[in-house]
């Protein structure tokens, strides 16, 4: 790091008046500090909101000018829209869907990751941008195609039906391509000569090298799917497949809308995206460095 | 990369002519993923593409207009309206996220202490669900007692009219989406960072260079092509976002956010449904998106070989 | 030149699957395969073992009621029923899928009849003819197609009227009356407001549906069994305080720009005390039970040259395309059952839609739930039947939207609240035109 290069040889810690570390503090780092600060508050004080007034009553909730607290800790919200479909059920629909869907994705992107960055078939460019064209299209409008096809395919209201088509992520591809293409040929090569058939080499020797962005790939994915939406919608038709996204927009979409429902949705929504974030983030931003965006 | 040490100093051989086993791998290794593609978005597209020729109230029957689905939407002045806001949204969206985007990770970046902590904080707003986000801001930028206009009127600024006029409504969803997204595009940029060699700071430093120089001269040239990643990926959220909007302004006041998406879904799936119009509308919006994509990449790709 | 070839191939392998795609229409064409369906003729006693798929969206309180039902259903009769719930969008939009795939839900819970008309079951085979007779005209209208057959049985009816905050009231020294007209009431809101210092005046839902109301008190309608009914003098007269309300903060503006086209109820804003009076509808007095901490009170509308209020419901209907017709007219026909309505209306805290139970009134679990709903069906019996015509017709929906959106651009000074009512009488004759040809 820059700050060790800076200490020269036969200089002691330095104390001054306001400060012990070594070097004194520049009028840049704290303005930097002040900067981010602001920021990070402008980041957290909006989920602070949605958390404290999770807790709050409706009444609460329509006080102008706004209460701060709320009155009572208590977690009857959450109780009350727990309550109101079969948690559990979504849940683990949601944990299985997100889980298989990760999984599969790591495999079928990296692979096509692969085939995509070292080797030279013709069609290779084409393909690449049919790749990158697919994540621009809105969903609305292949929303009635795509249920005639999931439909004809007998995977309507199945957890396979939410699982596998959203599996071929576009951006997975991208990343994954990217950062294949740092990876030298020679590894490779060697391997072959060696005797290795392609699909072993791919396996033992690219995949491990890849793991930083595999990382991110895994990451990206359970948060897309965890939070997705309207794939469950298209798929699901009875409560035993519904995930929880659905209960959420459903809470939206009564007549009076009972905020302090929402906001204890959201709480719950976001807390086992966010766990896995703050275990993975290491990975997250060692792997992006390595996509090969350079 | 350590991983150089793996290579053995064998003499280079020929390439053994096809075994067909490494001549068919490549289709091998893309068939899943493209698989999945073909059955599941691109049939399906071109399936819309073919909706859009036709009108239709309920999905299941049809009726043949040709290209009068696009020529009702090319001729309505609902529609240039929600053109106009969707470019002006998009335009905007993307500049400040890649603006903003690129400060932060470059002031993360060079933060000591705490780094990681502003990392996640700055990251945190992707994870919540965007309908919940708009519902937050919503409340939060109420002009009587919005906790915004509190704050400023605590310095001393009259409140802003955030969201019952059309000019600061769209101010405040471009604010807002950007809040929602920027800690993925920080994310990115941070890699990009990182993959930047800190001698040639030090070397501009030894000649006296100062941090904004650094910056202009170093950081930006040498992080371009993670920006063109986001400027990308920025661009194609901008021209598609819909949920937080809705739930933020409702497309309001009078129409002044309403976008393309919210157009469509209107025209999709609400009373009387015209399925056919928001085929033709999400049609449109692929293309443009897809051109400036494409423009996108190729200036991106000149850029490189200069 | 063969690496040319080359290149082109894939792109002419791209364009020949388009060109096939694109050759062959998405669907059915509009007019092939309109044969009416046959008759399912499946005596009760042979349902045992039948799966029934019940699409459905809840209000809140409702769903009870639903799954209450459901579980006598199921015994009864011996058959499975799936119940699926979801947002009232959401549910538009997986019934066209569902429909597009040949596979729809066999009975739904529908606000409006607009947009699935033509693939409604037509219930008069399986209920009789006689059976709508069951059923108050008001709402019967509404299921009626052009062949004069039921093709959805009303099951719950809404009706629209004022809230009081009688604590605000009692403040102010101003009393409640039975019955006034719309000056007198806004001259009491204003009243109330003052002695108080409340923000607001009145309040009500963003919705073309309440502003009905008040345009059906001054005697005009959006529409009726002939399309445009708009009386602009009439309209302009009705919306007028409303507008000078908005204008001089007496009404909160923000409430109504901020929402865009999302629907947004000011629920809220009468909970928190900030306005004497609220328009809006009976489907708030469970919540109103459950949750205010003020005291409250329902009054019948004010009258102008109407009475009564303007109503609302909802449907049950089932598809054509059912596996079980038989079965799903069953369930509907059961499900509003006298016994089985009031069961539903009362856990639900709406009203009936069926004549015996609106004759001898229904009881609610809640005292003053009660006392808010008995108001609710004096003025059902008071509103006119016009009212009910406008509601039910295929056009109101979108037209309501449009009501709004007109007024929204008047109370942002875009337009003056005549030339609104002008482009909106327009644009419900093109809705008009749309939703029936």
């Amino acid at each position: 790091m820059s700050e060790t290069r800076l200490i020269t040889t036969g200089t002691a810690p330095k104390r001054t008046w306001t400060s012990i570390s070594r070097k004194p503090v520049r009028l840049s780092d704290a303005l930097r500090v002040v900067v981010l600060t602001a920021g990070a508050l402008a980041c957290l004080i909006p989920l602070l909101w949605m958390f404290l007034g999770s807790f709050k009553t409706p009444t609460e909730l329509a006080q102008r000018p706004p209460t701060l607290l709320p009155e009572s800790w208590g977690l009857g919200n959450y109780t009350e829209a727990l309550s109101r479909f079969n948690f559990v059920q979504y849940l683990g629909n949601s944990v299985i869907v997100t889980i298989a869907a990760t999984v599969l994705t790591l495999a079928i992107n990296s692979m096509a990751a692969y085939a995509l960055a070292k080797y030279n078939f013709r069609g290779k460019n084409l393909l690449f941008l049919l790749t990158l064209a697919t994540i621009m299209i809105p969903l609305q409008v292949i929303l009635i195609p795509v249920y005639q096809v999931v439909a004809s395919l007998g995977l309507v209201n199945t957890l396979w039906g939410m699982i596998i088509p959203a599996a071929a992520t576009p951006t997975g591809v991208f990343l994954l391509r990217q950062y294949m293409l740092s990876i030298p040929d020679e590894l490779i090569e060697a391997a072959r000569v060696d005797g290795s058939g392609e699909f072993r080499t791919f396996v033992q020797i690219v995949l491990p090298l890849c793991t930083p962005a595999l990382a991110v790939v895994a990451i990206f994915s359970v948060m897309w799917r965890w939070s997705d939406f309207l794939w469950p919608l298209v798929v699901a038709q009875s409560e035993a497949v519904y995930t929880l996204p659905v209960a959420l927009a459903r809470f939206n979409a009564e007549l009076t809308v009972p905020f302090n429902l929402i906001l204890a949705m959201g709480v719950v929504s976001t807390i086992p995206v966010l766990i896995i974030f703050l275990i993975f983030q290491r990975q997250i931003a060692t792997g992006i460095a390595n996509t090969g965006i350079k | 990369m350590t991983t150089a040490a793996l290579v053995t100093s064998r003499p280079p051989r020929t390439r053994r002519p096809g075994g067909w086993g490494i001549r068919i791998a490549p289709y091998l290794f893309l068939i899943p993923n493209m698989a999945i593609f073909a059955i599941f978005t691109i049939y399906p597209a071109l399936n819309g593409f073919n909706m859009s020729l036709y009108s239709s109230s309920n999905g299941r029957t049809f009726r043949w207009e040709g290209l009068g689905n696009y020529e009702q939407i090319l001729t309505s002045a609902e529609f240039w309206t929600v053109a106009r806001n969707t470019a002006v949204f998009a335009v905007a969206y993307v500049l400040l996220a890649t603006a903003a985007a690129i400060a932060i990770a470059v002031l993360v970046n060079a933060q000591g202490r705490g780094k990681t902590f502003f990392r996640a904080v700055f990251f945190i707003p992707v994870l919540v669900s965007p309908v919940v986000v708009g519902l937050i801001w919503n409340w939060m930028l109420e002009r009587e007692n919005g906790l915004v206009n509190t704050a400023l009127g605590a310095i001393g600024v009259p409140g802003v009219p955030w969201l019952v006029d059309g000019f600061w409504a769209m101010v405040a969803v471009v604010l807002v989406g950007v809040w929602m997204q920027v800690g993925f595009y920080m994310l990115i940029l941070l890699a990009g960072l990182q993959s930047i060699d800190p001698a040639l700071y030090e070397a501009a430093k030894m000649d006296g260079a100062t941090s904004w120089d650094q910056f202009r001269v170093i950081t930006l040239p040498l992080l371009q092509p993670s920006i063109v990643v986001v400027v990308v990926l920025a661009t194609i959220h901008g021209f598609q976002s819909f949920d937080f909007i809705w739930t933020l302004t409702g497309g309001g006041p009078v129409g002044a956010t309403m976008l393309m998406v919210q157009y469509i879904y209107e025209n999709g799936f609400q009373s009387p449904i015209r399925f056919g119009i928001a085929t033709a509308g999400g049609v449109l919006l692929f293309l443009v998106v897809f051109a400036l994509t494409i423009v996108n990449w190729i200036v991106s790709r000149r850029r490189e070989a200069v | 030149m063969a690496r040319k070839r080359m290149r082109a191939l894939p792109a002419l392998a791209l364009a020949s699957v388009a060109a096939i795609a694109v050759g062959c229409a998405p669907g059915q064409l509009e007019g092939e395969g309109d044969e009416p369906q046959d008759v399912q003729t499946l005596a009760p006693e042979d349902f045992a073992g039948l799966t029934l798929e019940y699409m459905y969206f809840t209000d809140g309180p409702d769903e009870e009621g639903t799954r209450q039902l459901i579980a006598e259903f199921e015994e009864e009769y011996d058959v499975t029923v799936e119940l699926e719930i979801l947002p009232y969008a959401d549910l538009v939009t997986s019934t066209l899928n569902r429909l597009s795939g040949g596979n729809p839900p066999d009975v739904v819970r529908l606000t409006g009849l607009t947009d699935f008309r033509d693939d409604l079951l037509v219930l008069d085979p399986y209920l009789g003819e006689d059976y709508r007779e069951q059923f108050l005209p008001g709402p019967t209208s509404a299921v009626l197609n052009d062949d004069d057959e039921m093709i959805a049985v009303p099951s719950d009816l809404t009706m629209n009227g004022p809230f009081i905050n009688v604590d605000l009231f009692e403040q102010a020294g101003v009393a409640v009356p039975t019955e006034w007209t719309w000056d007198e009431m806004l001259s009491a809101a204003q009243e109330v407001k003052e002695a108080t210092g409340v923000p607001y005046a009145f309040a009500m839902d963003k919705s073309g549906h309440r502003l009905s109301t008040i345009l059906s008190e001054y005697g005009t309608y959006l529409l009726d069994d002939d399309g445009n009914a708009l009386d602009i003098d009439r309209a302009e007269a009705a919306l007028q305080p409303i507008v000078e309300m908005m204008a001089s903060g007496d009404m909160p503006a923000d409430f109504w720009l901020g929402s865009g086209s999302r629907y947004q109820g000011a629920n809220e804003i009468f909970l928190a005390g900030e306005t004497p009076i609220y328009l809006s509808g009976n489907w708030q007095v469970a919540q109103f039970v459950e949750n205010a901490q003020l005291d409250w009170t329902v009054v019948p509308n004010p009258c102008e040259t109407e009475c009564g209020g303007f109503p609302g419901g909802k449907f049950m209907a089932a598809f054509e395309q059912s596996e079980n017709p038989a079965l799903a007219a069953e369930f509907i026909r059961f499900m509003n059952d006298a016994e089985q309505q009031e069961t539903f209306v009362t856990v639900g805290g709406l009203l009936p839609t069926r004549v015996d139970l609106s004759e001898s009134g229904v009881t609610y679990p809640d005292e003053a739930a009660q006392e808010a709903m008995d108001v609710f069906l004096a003025d059902l019996v008071d509103t006119p039947e016009e009212a009910f015509e406008s509601n039910g017709h295929p056009a109101f929906s979108a037209s309501a939207t449009a009501l709004v959106d007109e007024l929204s651009t008047v109370v942002a000074g875009q337009k003056d609240l005549r030339t609104a009512l002008t482009d909106l009488s327009a644009e419900i004759d093109a809705l008009v035109e749309e939703t029936t040809s």
